[in-house]
C-alpha cells in the first residue's frame, strides 16, 4: 500500500511541476492486471520494473491489480478497469482463452488492450491492438537447438532419451513453447527421442515432484527440457537427490538460481529473458498505442540463447 | 431462544453496519490513494459489485443451509470446476451437432444435473454411513477434483459461444446477467429458510439433532436433500460464470469452499449449527467482495489483500463472540 | 472442530458409552474394522508389487519414505490439534513462511543463528494461535483459515515477492538437514523418525498426552477434573508449530531456494494422513503411530500409481475413497452397525 502511495505522490508531484511548467499534455491513466505477483520471482520483478518505468515518465499514471492466478478475479479486475475509464488496458492473461469475453468488453467500450508476457489465443486476436512480450516459438525451438548441439558434442545424439517439464496447461506461453521444442527438436536432431511430456505449472517444487516420478520411471534420462529455470532448477533438485548425474538440462528464460547452477556447471543452457525489458516494453507499447504510433501487433523483445560456455557475455539475472 | 432483542438485532446487522463501514473508509481513501476520477460509490461500480459477487455468493448461499444443518461441504469448489468441464464440453459433442444454438439449455441441464449428482452422493454417503460431513466432503475434494483432472488431463476445457456471452453480459433493467440469478437464488432460499417446513427442519436439526429425531424428523433424507441443493447451486455458479469466459482449467475453483465458508461466517452463521440467516450470508457475500474491489481501488497490493482478509475474518469470529457473551449476561440479569 | 462434530456425537451416546461393544460384525469383521488401515496398506503394498516388480526395491521404499518425510513431520503435529479437538488449517502457509525465512536469514545470519530465529518466528505464530483457540475459545477452523491467508500475506510481504536462494549453495553446511545421510538413512527420515517416537511417547506415555486426550474427548470433564483446557489447547499448537518449523527446514535444506507458495495446499493433504490414519476429528481419538501409518499410505498410494502408469490425480480419487472406507468402517466397529443408524 505504501508503495502505491508514494507513486501516488511522485506522480502527483510530478505532474504539479510539469503543471506549473508550462505545456502539460493530458496524462494517459493504464491500468494493467496481472497473473499472479509473488508466485515466483519473475512476476514481482516485473511489477516492480512496471511500477518504476511508470514512475519515471510524468505522463503516465498506472493502476497496478493483480488476479492472483483466478480467472473470474482478472474478468472482475477488467471490468473495474473499464468501470475507471482508464485509457489502455494491459492484461496479463491467467488463460488464455477464458479473458477473450473481458478483452471484447474492453474493446467494445473503446479501451485499446495490449496483452503482455503470454498472449491470449487467437480468436481473441480482433479485440487487441498488439502483443508485447517474448516470441515463445522461437525460444523453444532455440532450446530444441541447444539442446541437440549439446547431445552432439557428446557423441549421444544418436540415441539421447530427453523428458520435458512443461509450463501451466492452457498458459499461451507454456503451449507456445512446447510446440517450439517439439518441431524443432525432430528437425535438428532426429534420433533423439522425447519419451513424455508432463506439467510443472512453473512450480518448482511440482516440478521437482514431476522429476522424481520420471526418475523412477526411466532408467535413462540423458537431458531434460523445462518450461523455465524455476522448473529445471526443481527437476535438477530431484535428479541430484537421486544421485543421477550427466543429465543435460536446458530451460528458457534464466532465472538467477539457474544461472548459478549454470556457472556451476550442473546446469547447461537456458534462454535469457529479462523482466525488465518484458514491462518496459509493454508499457512502451500501451504509450505508442495511446500515441497513435503504428506498434507491430505481435511485438516481440529479443531473448538470446545462454550456456554454459557464453554466459560470461550475459549478467546475472536480477530474479 | 431469545437473547434480548437489542443484541439479536446487533448481530443481525453486524454485518450490513460492515459493509456501511467498509464503503465510507474506501470512499474517503479512495479520494486520496485512487487514480479514478470517479467516485468508489458510483452507480456502475455497485451494480459491478453484485456481478462479480456471483460465483462464490451462490454457492456461499447453499452453504448457509448446509451449515445451519451443523454440516459442512468442502467440496463445493471441486463441483463448481466438474459441472463447468461438461457445461463447455457437452456444447462440443457430437451428438448435440444439430442443435445449434439449441445446445445451450441442453448444456445448462447437464452441468446441473452433473452438480445435483455429485452433491446427492456425499449427501447419500453422510446419510448412510454416518461418517461426518466434514471428511466425507474433505475426501470428496479431493476424489472430484480427481475426477476433473481424468476428464481432459491438465488440459483447460474450452469453447467460446457468443451468443452465450451476449447473454451473460446482457444488463435486463440495468442490472447484470449473473446479478439476477444471485438474487434469485437468494430469494428462493430466504424462502425456503423462512417460510417452508424444510426450512424449519432444518434450524431444528442443527439445534438439537435428537431432539429433531425425537420429533419425527427424517434426518438422513433431510442432509440428501440440502446436499442435492448445494451441488445444484454449485452448478448453477459455475454455469453462470463460464457462460462469460468459455474456458475451465481443471483448478479453477480451487479455495471456493473456504471464500463461500468465509462469507457464511461473516453473516453470522454458526458452525455449530442451529442457527444462521440467508440475508446476512448476502451480505457476508458483499462485504468480502466490496473489500476486495476497495483494497484494489485504492492501491493495496497482493500481501496486503490476504493479510488484511485473514485478520478481518478472525476479527469479525473474537467480535460476534463478544457480541454473544454481552447477549447472554443480558438475558441473565 | 469439537463445536461442528457435537452434534453428531450425540448420534450414538450408547456405543460410545459402553465402550463399543460390537454386535452384529462378528470377529472378523471387528478385527477388519478396527485395524482396517493395517490391512488395507497390507493388501495395496502386495497389490502394487504384483503390479510392478520395482516397487519393493529398497531405493524405491526409502525413496517413498524421504518425499514423504515433510508432510509427516507436519501430520505429527496435527495429530495432536486433532486429538485436542480442534483443527489446523494454517500449515501450509505457515511451512511456506518457515522456509523462506530461513533462507533468508542463512545469508543474514549464518546458519547457526538462522535455524534458531525461524524457530522462533513459527513459535510465535503457533503461540498466537494457540492464544485464540485455547485462551479466548475462537472456534479453530475459522481462526486457522484466516491465519491461512493472513500467514500467506505476511510471507509475501516478508520476501517482497521474491523467491528465497541461499547464495553460495556449495559452501554451506545448511544441506545437511535435507539431503545427507547417516549410516545410509537419509536425514529427513530420521527427523521424521526422531520427531514421531519422541511425540509417540509423550502422546501415550506421559500426563500431558493423557491431557490432550482428555480435553479433546470431553472438553468440559476435563476441565471439571482439574486440566487446565485453555493451556493444553495451547501447547498442542505450539507443537503443531515446532513440526511445522522442522518441515519448513528439511525443505528449505532440501532444495536451497524455495517460492513463497511451497506449501500451498499441504494443510489439506496433512489432514487427510491424520484422517486416515485414525484421528476423530471430534477429538480424544488417535495415535501419533496410526497417523505415521496414514502418511505412509498416502506415499506409498502416490509411487504406486505412478509406477503402474497413472497419472498423479488418479491418486485424489483413490485417496477418496479409501479415506471414506476407513473412517467408515471405524466408525462401523465402535456402533456395532455397518449401516449409520440415521433415520
Amino acid at each position: 500500500m505504501t508503495s502505491k502511495f508514494r507513486r501516488v505522490l511522485a506522480t502527483g508531484v510530478a505532474s504539479a511541476c510539469l503543471f506549473a511548467g508550462a505545456a502539460y499534455a493530458d496524462t494517459m491513466k493504464i491500468g494493467i492486471t496481472q497473473n499472479n505477483v509473488g508466485v515466483d520471482s519473475y512476476q514481482t520483478t516485473y511489477e516492480r520494473a512496471f511500477i518504476a518505468a511508470a514512475e519515471a515518465n510524468p505522463d503516465v499514471e498506472t493502476v497496478v491489480l493483480d488476479a492472483g492466478g483466478d480467472v473470474a478475479r482478472q474478468i472482475a479486475q477488467m471490468e473495474d478497469l473499464i468501470q475507471q475509464e482508464v485509457d489502455a488496458i494491459i492484461i496479463w492473461p491467467t488463460n488464455g482463452e477464458a479473458v477473450i469475453p473481458a478483452v471484447r468488453k474492453a474493446h467494445n467500450a473503446d479501451i485499446p488492450v495490449i496483452v503482455t508476457n503470454s498472449n491470449i489465443a487467437e480468436q481473441g486476436f480482433d479485440f487487441i491492438k498488439s502483443f508485447s512480450g517474448p516470441d515463445n516459438i522461437t525460444q523453444g525451438s532455440r532450446a530444441a537447438e541447444i539442446m541437440c548441439d549439446k547431445f552432439k558434442d557428446m557423441g549421444i545424439d544418436g540415441e539421447a532419451q530427453i523428458v520435458q517439464i512443461s509450463g501451466q496447461p492452457g498458459y499461451t506461453t507454456a503451449i507456445e513453447r512446447a510446440k517450439g521444442f517439439e518441431d524443432r527438436l525432430p528437425e535438428v536432431c532426429p534420433d533423439v527421442t522425447l519419451v513424455e511430456t508432463q506439467p510443472g505449472d512453473w512450480n518448482r517444487e511440482k516440478s521437482q515432484r514431476v522429476m522424481e516420478a520420471f526418475l523412477v520411471k526411466y532408467d535413462d534420462i540423458d537431458g531434460v527440457y523445462s518450461g523455465d529455470d524455476n522448473m529445471g532448477v526443481g527437476a535438477l533438485n530431484a535428479a541430484k537427490a537421486a544421485g543421477r548425474d550427466g543429465i543435460i538440462f536446458v530451460g528458457a528464460t534464466n532465472f538467477a538460481v539457474g544461472y548459478e547452477a549454470m556457472e556451476r556447471g550442473e546446469y547447461w543452457g537456458s534462454i535469457y529473458q529479462s523482466p525488465v525489458d518484458d514491462a518496459e516494453a509493454a508499457l512502451q507499447t500501451a504509450i505508442d498505442v495511446l500515441n497513435g504510433e503504428d506498434v507491430p501487433f505481435l511485438n516481440y523483445f529479443d531473448t538470446p540463447k545462454i550456456t554454459h560456455d557464453n554466459m560470461a557475455e550475459f549478467s546475472k539475472p536480477v530474479f | 431462544m431469545e437473547p434480548g432483542t437489542l443484541s439479536t438485532y446487533l448481530k443481525r446487522g453486524a454485518i450490513w453496519g460492515f459493509i456501511v463501514l467498509e464503503l465510507i473508509f474506501f470512499s474517503i481513501a479512495g479520494e486520496f490513494l485512487s487514480l479514478s476520477d470517479k467516485p468508489f460509490m458510483d452507480l456502475d461500480n455497485m451494480l459491478l459489485l453484485f456481478k462479480q459477487s456471483a460465483p462464490i455468493g451462490i454457492i456461499a448461499i447453499g452453504m448457509t443451509l448446509i451449515m445451519i444443518n451443523g454440516n459442512i461441504d468442502l467440496s463445493v469448489g471441486a463441483i463448481f470446476a466438474m459441472s463447468a468441464v461438461i457445461f463447455l464440453d457437452s456444447m462440443t459433442w457430437p451428438i448435440f451437432a444439430g442443435l445449434g444454438d439449441a445446445v445451450i439449455p441442453v448444456a445448462w441441464v447437464l452441468a446441473l444435473l452433473t452438480g445435483v449428482g455429485l452433491g446427492a452422493i456425499n449427501g447419500l454417503i453422510v446419510w448412510k454411513t454416518g461418517v461426518d460431513a466434514f471428511i466425507v466432503t474433505l475426501g470428496a475434494m479431493l476424489g472430484y477434483r480427481g475426477l476433473v483432472f481424468m476428464y481432459n488431463g491438465e488440459q483447460p476445457t474450452s469453447h467460446l459461444n457468443w451468443t452465450l456471452v451476449d447473454f451473460a453480459e446482457a444488463q435486463f433493467l440495468g442490472i447484470h446477467t449473473a446479478t439476477w440469478f444471485l438474487l434469485g437464488v437468494t430469494l428462493v432460499l430466504w424462502f425456503i429458510m423462512t417460510r417452508t417446513v424444510h426450512g424449519r427442519n432444518a434450524y431444528a436439526i442443527g439445534d438439537n439433532r435428537e431432539a429433531a429425531v425425537n420429533a419425527g424428523i427424517r434426518v438422513g433424507p433431510h442432509f440428501l436433500i440440502n446436499f442435492m441443493i448445494i451441488g445444484f447451486l454449485a452448478a448453477l455458479s459455475a454455469v453462470v460464470f463460464y457462460a462469460e469466459s468459455g474456458s475451465v482449467n481443471p483448478n479453477d475453483g480451487e479455495l471456493y469452499e473456504l471464500w463461500a465458508i468465509t462469507a457464511v461466517v461473516l453473516g453470522g452463521t454458526k458452525l455449530a449449527g442451529g442457527s444462521g440467516s440467508i440475508i446476512s450470508t448476502f451480505g457476508g457475500v458483499l462485504a468480502i467482495q466490496l473489500l476486495r474491489k476497495g483494497l484494489g481501488h485504492i492501491g493495496a497490493d497482493t500481501e496486503t489483500v490476504n493479510l488484511v482478509i485473514g485478520l478481518i475474518l478472525i476479527a469479525v469470529l473474537f467480535l460476534d463472540r463478544q457480541l454473544n457473551l454481552k447477549g447472554r449476561e443480558a438475558l441473565r440479569i | 472442530m469439537s463445536e461442528i462434530t457435537s452434534k453428531t456425537a450425540n448420534e450414538t451416546p450408547a456405543a460410545r458409552s459402553k465402550g463399543a461393544r460390537p454386535v452384529q460384525l462378528g470377529v472378523i469383521g471387528t478385527f477388519l474394522a478396527r485395524q482396517g488401515i493395517l490391512v488395507a496398506f497390507a493388501l495395496f503394498m502386495i497389490g502394487f508389487t504384483i503390479a510392478n516388480e520395482r516397487f519393493l526395491d529398497p531405493d524405491n521404499i526409502m525413496g517413498v519414505i524421504r518425499s514423504s518425510a515433510i508432510l509427516g513431520v507436519m501430520a505429527l503435529g496435527v495429530t495432536f490439534v486433532v486429538i485436542s479437538g480442534n483443527l489446523d488449517l494454517s500449515v501450509g502457509s505457515m511451512m511456506s513462511f518457515a522456509t523462506i525465512v530461513v533462507l533468508d536469514l542463512h545469508d543474514k545470519l549464518g546458519p547457526a543463528l538462522a535455524i534458531p530465529s525461524m524457530y522462533a518466528m513459527v513459535l510465535c505464530l503457533g503461540a498466537f494461535i494457540g492464544f485464540l483457540v485455547g485462551y479466548l475459545r475462537l472456534n479453530s477452523l475459522i481462526v486457522t483459515l484466516g491465519m491461512l491467508s493472513a500467514i500467506h500475506g505476511l510471507t509475501l510481504t516478508y520476501s517482497g515477492g521474491k523467491n528465497m536462494d541461499i547464495a553460495d549453495k556449495e559452501g554451506t553446511w545448511f544441506d545437511v538437514f535435507g539431503q545427507s545421510a547417516v549410516l545410509g538413512i537419509p536425514v529427513p527420515i530420521l527427523l521424521f523418525a526422531l520427531l514421531a517416537s519422541g511425540l509417540g511417547i509423550m502422546l501415550a506415555k506421559t500426563p500431558f498426552g493423557r491431557k490432550v486426550y482428555a480435553v479433546g474427548g470431553n472438553g468440559t470433564a476435563a476441565t471439571f477434573s482439574g486440566i487446565r483446557r485453555a493451556r493444553v489447547v495451547f501447547t498442542c499448537y505450539l507443537i503443531s508449530a515446532f513440526c511445522v518449523a522442522t518441515a519448513g527446514l528439511i525443505q528449505a535444506s532440501r532444495s536451497l531456494g524455495s517460492q513463497n507458495t511451497v506449501g500451498q495446499g499441504l494443510e489439506l493433504e496433512v489432514l487427510a494422513a491424520v484422517i486416515l490414519g485414525g484421528a476423530s476429528l471430534m477429538g480424544g481419538a488417535g495415535t501419533i503411530f496410526k497417523t505415521v501409518i496414514g502418511v505412509l499410505i498416502l506415499g506409498f498410494i502416490q509411487n504406486g500409481l505412478l509406477l503402474v502408469g497413472l497419472q498423479f490425480y488418479a491418486q485424489y480419487v483413490v485417496t477418496w475413497i479409501i479415506i471414506i472406507l476407513a473412517v467408515w468402517l471405524d466408525i462401523a466397529a465402535k456402533r456395532g452397525k455397518l449401516w449409520s443408524p440415521i433415520a
